[in-house]
């Protein structure tokens, strides 16, 4: 029945809307670029969300564990056989992602007797010079994008621009490895909240009694009230965070943050999270 | 779907083989030109080579690095034919990492030292056609049982764990004898040795080579020449700069008369 034009694109459209769903407990993950490399941050649930792929790529993931798994798998193949047979300098973030896994996964998307991947992902790398870090990302659609500087993954695309848009406000110009993880955690508190947020607004909705539905707070909470948000989550949660460090000894220049690491870098407020 | 992690299974299915099979039983068996050693000292091991390449009578290339970094707790220091050397070291290079991120946790000791073997024994056809011998020592550090091992093998990838040193190369009769001398009637065991001792120890042992063997390239001033000298501790591989090794060798290699 698929056959039909119309057929297709509304069974596309509603694996959209069946995806979206899938996002919404997700952790948002935070990517930012500081004085020494770049910083990945995200607050994870049980398996964790961030992961070295190359020498100069680090990954991060929303979605399925199985789905992300595959993917990461692909990533590390390709990048792994491309660096022994030509040089680890020809393996970018770019080629990987579009065409390697973009194609996969937007066929994946369209095919809808199939199953689609429930991902979205975040590809950090690590230039030789700073102005050529880069960070991808890509949806489960297989659309991609290419920015600099910061990028975010989070339920719906509405919270990705909040997050972003609260990044703006707070973005320095240069920005040391403590200043960044702190900024990361309140983006990621955004971007937590708000999926927290709307949630609360579908269930209002759901009951016709609610008052009125555009309730989304306007005003940004303040610095302290969105570490608190953070802090009240990560005693059953974890704070994960992994460097790509451009001073770091030999070729290998992702590092994840230990908690020895991180209780010194962390804000104040959260270090005794981390300790016990 | 193979073993999980194994990157070489990986290239296998992709159709790369490791080096050319050769045809067996045509050649004469290469020597293995150069000198290779490794032994225990206090903090871990240290892994030293002279940089000498040569083709028969000839000197190809006087700054050759015959001990190669794997990863930051391993060296392969390598003695035989250097392209296929170089191509195994690329390959365990590449398993380790690749086991390493598939995995999420580090290929243990042993199994690093089977992927060595493993390699070794898919260069046999090479080996005895006397086209591809290589003949390394293989040295690191077990995180797991905080203690530095050493191990070298034979061209037919038969693997023995040198306790306290091992050698390789063509200039390697001369100075097994002193390591055993030294180990076992020196002032003290190599393996309590501190770290400049240890360096004097190696630049001392591969000048000796040189004496005697035409294709170890020892230590050549002129040119700021020195070995290549590595040490291996808890802390990860460290390569000692030349500017450590030329007043040691100055100070306490060089005898003037």
């Amino acid at each position: 029945m698929y056959e039909e034009p119309y057929r297709w694109v509304e069974a596309v459209g509603n694996r959209r809307q069946y995806l979206d769903e899938q996002f919404k407990q997700g952790s948002p993950v935070v990517a930012l670029t500081y004085d020494g490399g770049i910083l990945l941050t995200t607050v994870s649930k049980g398996t964790p969300k961030l992961y070295e792929i190359y020498d100069r790529l680090a990954l991060g993931g929303m979605g399925h564990p199985t789905d992300l798994e595959k993917l990461r798998f692909s990533l590390l193949e390709m990048a792994h056989v491309e660096g022994f047979n030509r040089s680890p300098s020809d393996v970018t973030g770019s080629r990987l992602i579009k065409y390697g896994i973009a194609p996969v996964i937007k066929q994946a998307f369209e095919e809808v007797y199939k199953a689609p991947f429930i991902v979205r992902i975040l590809v950090a790398e690590l230039g030789q010079k700073p102005e050529k870090d880069a960070l991808l990302t890509i949806n489960y659609d297989g659309t991609f994008e290419e920015v600099t500087g910061h990028a975010v993954l989070a339920a719906t695309t509405a919270i990705q621009g909040k997050m972003l848009t609260y990044l703006k406000e707070q973005q320095q110009a240069t920005l040391s490895l403590e200043q960044a993880l702190n900024l990361a955690l309140r983006v990621w508190a955004i971007g937590s909240m708000a999926q927290q947020q709307d949630e609360a607004d579908q269930q209002a909705e759901a009951k016709p009694a609610a008052s009125g539905s555009g309730s989304s707070s306007a005003a940004t909470p303040s610095s302290n009230a969105l570490i608190e948000h953070v802090r009240g989550l990560a005693s059953e949660r974890t704070i994960e965070c992994a460097l790509l460090e451009r001073q770091a000894p030999g070729t290998s220049k992702y590092r994840p943050l230990k908690q020895s690491d991180l209780s010194r870098l962390l804000p104040a407020a959260l270090q005794s999270v981390v300790a016990n | 779907m193979g073993m999980q992690g194994d990157f070489y299974q990986l290239l296998k299915e992709q159709g790369y083989t490791l080096g050319s099979s050769g045809q067996a039983g045509t050649g004469h068996v290469l020597t293995n030109a150069t000198t290779i050693l490794a032994f225990k000292y206090r903090d871990g091991v240290l892994v030293a080579g002279d940089r000498r390449a040569t083709a028969g009578n000839m000197v190809m290339y006087d700054r050759t690095d015959k001990v190669l970094e794997i990863d930051r707790h391993s060296v392969m220091a390598i003695a035989g034919v250097p392209a296929t050397a170089y191509e195994m070291v690329r390959v365990l290079e590449h398993s380790f990492k690749y086991y390493r991120r598939t995995q999420l946790q580090e290929l243990s000791f042993d199994g690093k030292l089977r992927a060595v073997s493993k390699l070794l024994k898919e260069n046999v056809p090479a080996a005895l056609a006397g086209t591809g011998a290589v003949v390394p020592v293989f040295a690191g550090y077990d995180l797991e049982q905080g203690s530095a091992k050493i191990y070298f093998y034979d061209i037919l990838g038969a693997e023995f764990e040198g306790v306290e040193y091992a050698v390789s190369g063509s200039g390697s009769p001369t100075i097994r004898g002193i390591l055993h001398y030294l180990n076992t009637w020196g002032e003290q065991p190599l393996n309590a040795l501190p770290e400049e001792q240890a360096m004097v120890q190696a630049l001392r042992l591969l000048t000796s080579a040189a004496e005697f063997d035409s294709a170890t390239g020892g230590v050549n001033r002129e040119a700021s020449l020195y070995p290549v000298i590595k040490l291996i501790s808890g802390a990860g591989v460290q390569t000692v700069p030349d500017a450590t090794l030329k007043p040691l060798y100055e100070s306490q290699v060089v005898r003037y008369v």
